[in-house]
């Protein structure tokens, strides 16, 4: 292990489906000699890429994991996660950058800054993660890098920078000149792995003059140095220009360009060299942890080897050999062998196997170093865990985790599968927290929840494939609650005679509409309920609340008075008057006006600007009430309050709307009163379901 | 019963405006005050009485988020019923709020032709038709001249009245109504109603500013600045 922390870059890429990242990152692990063979996402030899190792994502080409991998390159270790593309798992990308000191942000050099880069893009700014841009597939028809660049300028107020140009475009792609240098760069080979630098053709050397121009310029004002060389008009060292390319993309303020075509095998290399030129190590970047002696105040950790370990598991996955831990050291070192705390359980955990990942190879090592990311065998944790030496109580900040916005019961079809489904949602909610799965209490079925039909679809197949289950899913369902609306009086006796002794209760007293979800109130005087009895009243009046007498649904916001009632000596008992309090219930519920309350989820949308008449228009179709729309240069934010049983499906509805290009977020925010007409369909429904008995 | 009471507290027609005033399609208003007087809180208000009254209101506010406008109505609401029967009175805010629509804009991201495809946009999508539109947060100047007579029919058009909020500054001598004036052009007075805030002791001072060959007899209202409520008329 090279312990030299400068020579160390943890980089993440990130971008748009189909942008070609596994392609690159395969190239990567190709040129830093990690794989001997190239296999491509959609390629013929059916193998599929080195990083998708999940077989649904060789089957579907898209990467829905992200694998962590590492190579070396030039002397420098790069820790690289793959991550995914497709916005229904942003959660992967959110966790990969929290732990990568840099990313390379893939543009393709025809679609542009679409919709995912911009919320990818999000992404960085929230964790201060500094970026280089790789405009990729400058080969396919209709490139144009230069465009790109003006886009990521314009949609991402990126300060972006081109430090190369390409010779050619298009088919007529054949290298690269590299603007700092000043050489034209080709590669030769099957594979593009060998090198050949040559002049800048003549006819791009106009191009090439005025682009290296606007590059020093852009990079002086991060070099005092530069800027006195350009001022003098001295010739200026590659590593000068390199300095303060690296300040400028270090702060953030800069963003360096480079491009290619990763399954022409062009450029590559130089974007590994850009990685390590103008990423930052894992030293040059601070990271905070949270001290939870001392009121979650903010900590340093000094990402000293010698100081007490802090390391944060990033990610879990479910190997052949049992839990595999990803995890990232940010202070200390973790040896095989060592001890140490899971901060949240407060559990000693002992560290025995620990290997470096290389997508689903692996390679043991003896320990990680700060700074160093790598994976742990048999240490039973939950995504996000903290582990510290012992005494330090400390916490890694904790993720930004995104509620699920959609939810789907699911059934097994036989008893073998019911086993395999328990142990695939155990494992899944463990490794990823935006999945969630609970049993209702209504419904006694099994809901499980996501980002996106297309998240909760994934699992559901992941669960057909590698548990073997058989699953039926139903249809989405909406919590609805029972309430009442107005103040009524109930007086109910209960008397049976029926041989034996007798069962005897009354309870009088009044229902009335209340904030919370159930008040109880005892107002009986002079023992006409004597004492022993008022709680199984109570639980009479409970027991009606788990299911509404008027369409099965739980009732809430009822309040309670019982003020008078009767006994008898012999034929009273508990049971006579939970008998009674549910009769007293039945009687005044009807009367009090029930209604149906729905739940209201908060909704917003983010789109270009030229489809924000369409969403407002999809909004008003699902009976959303749109509270505002807020413009920001070329996105609209449209905030609506829309009903859950509207909702489902709607995220297929956007993406085709907008042509993926928009995006939303979905949080619960009232419970409001079913309109006449919803209610007539679900009262139909249900008459339907009772006949049926489904 | 609740909406009739609190109609009955128009602010407008306390300072003497008519409803065929108010609600005539094209009239366009100003409150204008310094800064932080209060032009957001009497524009909120002015749009809750058209609520009351079952008008579509269009709030757009040039700067502040969605949230904090959201904010602004529910304050005033609550101000306006807090004698009221808490019960009616939530159920009266909840059905407003399906006649509100808040669009805010950052500043150099507006124009007036963009204000017009978006409220097109909701017209012709049957979203929402505007029948009051508060445009908050603008600075207007004699350069916007032909964008607003254009706005002026549109207005017409689409059958709806704007409130402008107008800040004017300490150093400005001209008096708001000649300020205003200049908006129009030479022989186009664009504004009908025109109301001034000024700061008065611990209270706020609402003027009717009578426009030329105007005679306004009636004296100021006050409002709470602590509520931005109308309190009582000064004698």
């Amino acid at each position: 292990m090279n312990t030299l922390m400068q020579k160390v870059r943890n980089i993440g890429i990130s971008a748009h489906i189909d942008s070609g990242k596994t392609t690159l990152t395969e190239r990567f692990l190709y040129l830093t000699k990690k794989i001997h063979r190239i296999h491509e996402v959609r390629g013929k030899d059916g193998v599929g890429a080195t990083m998708d190792s999940m077989e649904l994502e060789k089957e579907r080409g898209i990467t829905i994991a992200s694998a962590a991998t590492y190579c070396q390159w030039q002397n420098h270790e790069i820790n690289i996660i793959d991550t995914p593309g497709h916005v229904d798992f942003t959660i992967e990308v959110e966790r990969a950058l929290r732990v990568l000191d840099g990313a390379i942000l893939v543009l393709c050099s025809v679609g542009g800054v679409q919709s995912q880069s911009i919320t990818v893009d999000q992404q960085m700014k929230r964790y201060q993660v500094p970026c280089i841009a790789f405009i990729n597939k400058c080969d396919r028809s209709g490139a144009d890098p230069f465009r790109v660049i003006n886009e990521l300028k314009e949609k991402l107020n990126h300060n972006a920078i081109a430090i190369q140009i390409p010779i050619g475009l298009e088919a007529d792609l054949e290298g690269i000149i590299d603007l700092i240098s000043m050489k034209a760069i080709y590669f030769d080979g099957e594979f593009g792995d060998i090198i050949r630098t040559e002049e800048i053709p003549d006819s791009l050397l106009e191009q090439a003059l005025l682009k290296r121009e606007e590059l020093v310029d852009a990079a002086s004002i991060f070099s005092d140095e530069l800027t006195e060389a350009v001022i003098e008009e001295t010739e200026i060292p590659d590593n000068l220009l390199i300095k303060a390319i690296r300040q400028g993309t270090i702060q953030r303020e800069l963003t360096p360009v480079v491009m290619g075509s990763a399954y022409k095998n062009k450029g590559i290399q130089l974007v590994l060299d850009a990685a390590n030129n103008f990423l930052p190590s894992p030293d040059e970047v601070d990271n905070e942890a949270l001290d939870l002696d001392n009121n979650e105040e903010s900590f340093h950790l000094t990402g000293k080897k010698e100081d007490p370990l802090v390391a944060l598991a990033f990610k879990l996955e479910e190997g052949q050999f049992g839990q595999l831990t990803y995890i990232r050291v940010y202070q200390g070192e973790l040896n095989k062998g060592d001890t140490c705390v899971n901060v949240r359980t407060g559990k000693k955990v002992k560290i025995g196997r620990i290997v470096r990942m290389h997508s689903d190879q692996m390679e043991d090592v003896e320990k990680i170093e700060a700074g160093y990311i790598g994976a742990l065998f048999g240490v039973d944790c939950v995504s996000g865990d903290t582990f510290a030496t012992s005494g330090l109580n400390i916490s890694m900040t904790s993720m930004h985790i995104p509620e699920p916005v959609i939810s789907l019961s699911i059934k097994a079809k036989d008893n073998a599968s019911e086993t395999s489904i328990a142990k695939a949602l155990n494992r899944f909610t463990k490794e990823d927290p935006t999945f969630q799965t609970f049993v209702s209490n209504e419904t006694g079925e099994t809901i499980i929840s996501g980002m996106g039909e297309l998240h909760l679809e994934v699992y559901i197949e992941r669960m057909r494939r590698e548990y073997k289950a058989e699953i039926i899913t139903g249809e989405p369902s909406v919590a609805y609650r029972e309430t009442i609306t107005c103040h009524t009086t109930f007086d109910y006796t209960h008397k049976k005679q029926t041989g034996g002794a007798g069962q005897y209760g009354r309870i009088a007293g009044f229902m009335e509409p209340v904030t919370d979800d159930f008040v109880f109130e005892n107002k009986v005087t002079g023992g006409s309920i004597p004492t022993q009895y008022i709680s199984s009243c109570e639980k009479g009046f409970v027991s009606c609340l788990a299911k509404g007498p008027w369409l099965e649904y739980p009732v809430t916001g009822v309040k309670i008075v019982i003020n008078d009632g009767a006994s008898h000596s012999v034929d009273s008992s508990e049971m006579a008057f939970q008998a009674a309090a549910r009769g007293a219930f039945l009687q005044a519920y009807f009367k009090a006006q029930p209604v149906l309350h729905e739940p209201i989820m908060k909704v917003v949308i983010e789109t270009p600007a030229e489809f924000q008449g369409n969403v407002m228009g999809s909004l008003n179709q699902r009976r959303g009430m749109i509270i505002g729309s807020n413009e920001v240069g070329q996105i609209t934010a449209i905030e609506a309050q829309v009903p859950l049983s509207e909702m489902f499906g709607y995220s297929t509805t956007i993406r085709s709307m907008t042509q993926g290009k928009a995006q939303f977020s979905m949080e619960f925010f009232t419970y409001k009163q079913v309109p006449k007409s919803v209610l007539e369909t679900i009262e139909k429904k249900n008459e339907k379901k009772t006949k049926t008995g489904t | 019963m609740l909406k009739k009471q609190l109609i009955l507290r128009d602010p407008l027609s306390f300072l003497g405006y008519e409803t065929d005033e108010t609600e005539k399609k094209g009239n366009f208003g100003a409150v204008t005050s310094r800064a932080g007087v209060g032009k957001t809180a009497f524009l909120v208000q002015i749009a809750i009485s058209r609520l009351l009254k079952d008008k579509n209101v269009l709030h757009i506010s040039i700067q502040d988020p969605v949230d904090k406008i959201s904010l602004w109505y529910k304050e005033m609401f609550l101000n306006l019923t807090q004698k009221h029967d808490a019960k009616q009175s939530k159920q009266l805010w909840e059905s407003l709020l399906t006649k509100r629509f808040i669009m805010t804009f950052e500043t150099e991201s507006f124009d007036f032709s963009k204000l017009i495809t978006r409220v097109d946009e909701l017209r012709n999508q049957g979203i929402f038709v505007p029948q009051l539109i508060i445009l908050d947060g603008l600075s207007l100047d004699v350069t916007m001249q032909s964008e607003l007579n254009r706005l002026k029919e549109y207005a017409v058009q689409n059958n709806f009245t704007i409130w402008f909020s107008v800040r004017t500054h300490r150093h400005q001598s001209d008096d708001p109504v000649t300020m205003l004036q200049q908006l129009g052009g030479q022989s186009n007075f664009l504004f009908n109603m025109i109301i001034q805030l000024l700061p008065h002791k611990d209270k706020i001072q609402v003027k009717r500013l009578p426009l030329t060959g105007e005679h306004n007899e009636r004296p100021p209202l006050l409002i709470d600045p602590s509520t931005m409520m109308i309190k009582e008329t000064t004698k």
